[in-house]
């Protein structure tokens, strides 16, 4: 069993790297760390960066998950192919790209992207940012699935996720003492649904929301509060076909806590119990 | 000094009763208590009634508070007429609609019907609204000023009040800890404002903005947080055009000699700390 660290980053491709850079700084509120012409990097917390977006790489999205070292690494690459999936080490360079020591990449089951990487750059500045949105780090990812039951079983026997709670199908996994740092969502196609950014509390999850109105966001989502993880959530469309997300609050499960993973029903109020306007096809 | 215990209920006049007392139940959710002739009560908390509509004037609004005695009301009463006041004393048929032993009605500088109470009527049957809006109690009223350094004199001179916070000339009032029971705001007349439900949680705020927005109800202002008391809220429109509230989490004020109150600007941004703008005449320079 692999032990995923932590959620690193989240790369997406773009063909407009200028308009994307100008979402990330000015409408989500992170902190521009390094660009050149091909990419621009992002900080969200104590991270060198949480998001990245390259000119012309796949627009879907690769999501970047630490693991502790480089035995881990190759523990992963035979585990991974053992049962069937294609690995492939990147090189110096595109270590060098992703500001790690080493990366493996791979996909899941329905063709999601994911980068295991070793000793990833952390930075020794804070998180800075031009707007104060109150961002206090990448929070979780949801991705979209073709194959639920297959990628269910990668997370939680290759890896050490663990199913905190189902919304139907949907499976909300976590890695350490937060509710979930992954989310599946059944989908008729593969693709990260969502990137998901704590704020500090509820007075900034709601002055993003008054903000993101005036600036003409489309909020695809809430604000809202999630019954599974107690979290109040605020969706909205970035540059990309990617969502991005405000979260604040939540429950936190403690590492050997005797939670058990709860069903709730694939309905609307088991996303949100305020009964928010979605226009997400996978959570309404 | 006229000693203020507590905010009893308000009496608001209405063209169509039914239609108040849909709105009332279904909307606002009130339970309602009793249906007379040309009346309808209104439960909210463990009073008998915090509310009632009564056939008659849509801007005929009353506020009623609460005094501890008969002895305090005769007192009040005195105060009142040596300050010009024009004091009305309750008849027993009167009091029993209102609900209480005895009351004295009078006008505020600005022209506010105001009542005082003794003894109003509690209940043993706990209050259950025909729908789960989280509402805990009737907790304060605004009140529209023709000059609110004026009538702020008269509630903190005249009566017990004590200044919470201002927002430009707007002062809010508690009587007890409650960091406002009345808030006066500038209007060219007067009447009551708007009328505040507290909810237990901020949850209740939200699923009631989209309860209510779903039903088409007009949405003045928020849901948002006031910087004040530190409440989050939602306003939105009733019946003739009265702006009921809900809040949750409004500031207690324990320490009575080392709280001061601030000065908030009359703008948006003295009113909600979110963002949200009132849509409120008497909110709006």
């Amino acid at each position: 069993m692999i032990t995923i660290e932590q959620l690193r980053y989240v790369r997406f491709g773009t063909a407009d790297l200028a308009g994307a850079t100008d979402f990330a700084e000015r409408i989500l509120g992170l902190q521009l760390i390094d660009k050149d012409e091909d990419q621009a990097f992002f900080r969200s917390d104590y991270r060198d960066h949480t998001l990245v977006f390259v000119k012309g790489a796949d627009p879907s999205g690769a999501i970047g998950m630490e693991v502790r070292d480089l035995e881990t690494l190759d523990q992963a690459a035979s585990l991974l192919q053992s049962q069937g999936y294609c690995v492939s080490r990147g090189d110096a360079a595109a270590a060098a790209q992703r500001k790690v020591k080493h990366v493996l990449s791979f996909s899941d089951n329905s063709g999601n992207a994911f980068e295991l990487v070793v000793r990833p750059l952390q930075s020794g500045w804070r998180y800075f940012a031009s707007r104060d949105a109150g961002v206090i780090g990448l929070e979780a990812v949801a991705v979209r699935s073709t194959a639920i039951a297959a990628d269910e079983k990668l997370w939680t026997t290759v890896f050490n996720g663990c199913v905190s709670d189902w919304v139907g199908d949907a499976a909300y996994i976590r890695f350490d003492d937060s509710h979930h740092r992954l989310a599946l969502h059944p989908s008729g196609k593969p693709g990260v649904l969502a990137v998901e950014y704590g704020v500090e509390d509820v007075d900034l999850l709601m002055q993003n929301s008054y903000f993101l109105r005036l600036a003409q966001v489309s909020i695809m989502d809430g604000p809202g509060r999630r019954p599974t993880s107690g979290q109040l959530f605020l969706t909205f469309a970035g540059p990309g076909e990617a969502l991005f997300s405000y979260v604040a609050e939540g429950a936190k499960i403690a590492k050997g806590a005797s939670h058990r993973p709860r069903q709730f029903p694939k309905t609307r109020v088991s996303f949100c119990c305020w009964g928010s306007d979605c226009h997400v096809p996978e959570m309404s | 000094m006229i000693r203020l215990q507590d905010v009893s209920y308000v009496r608001l006049g209405t063209a169509d009763l039914v239609g108040a007392t849909r709105f009332a139940t279904n909307y606002l959710g009130l339970e309602l208590t009793e249906s007379v002739e040309g009346a309808a009560y209104f439960k909210s908390d463990e009073r008998e009634h915090t509310l009632c509509y009564f056939e008659g004037d849509p801007a005929d609004h009353t506020a009623a508070f609460e005094v501890g005695s008969r002895d305090e009301l005769e007192l009040a009463a005195r105060e009142l007429e040596r300050l010009g006041h024009s004091v009305y004393a309750g008849t027993a048929a009167e009091a029993e609609a209102r609900k209480v032993r005895e009351f004295i009605a009078f006008k505020d500088p600005s022209g506010n019907r105001v009542e005082l109470v003794v003894r109003p009527a509690y209940s043993g049957r706990r209050y259950h609204g025909v729908r789960d809006a989280g509402i805990s109690g009737f907790s304060h009223i605004g009140l529209c000023s023709t000059d609110p350094a004026r009538d702020e004199l008269f509630w903190t001179e005249v009566c017990n009040a004590r200044v919470s916070d201002r927002i430009g000339d707007a002062p809010l009032l508690r009587i007890d800890e409650v960091h406002h029971t009345i808030a006066l705001f500038p209007s060219a007349k007067p009447g009551i404002q708007h009328i505040n439900h507290q909810v237990e949680t901020g949850d209740d705020i939200m699923r009631s903005f989209r309860f209510l927005t779903d039903r088409q109800v007009r949405m003045v202002f928020g849901p948002g947080r006031h910087p004040t008391s530190s409440a989050r809220f939602l306003y939105f429109e009733g019946p003739d055009g009265m702006v009921f509230e809900y809040s949750s989490g409004v500031k207690s004020i324990a320490d009575e000699l080392l709280y001061r109150e601030n000065q908030y600007p009359f703008e948006p941004k003295g009113f909600c700390k979110w963002g949200a703008k009132p849509n409120i005449s008497e909110f709006q320079k």
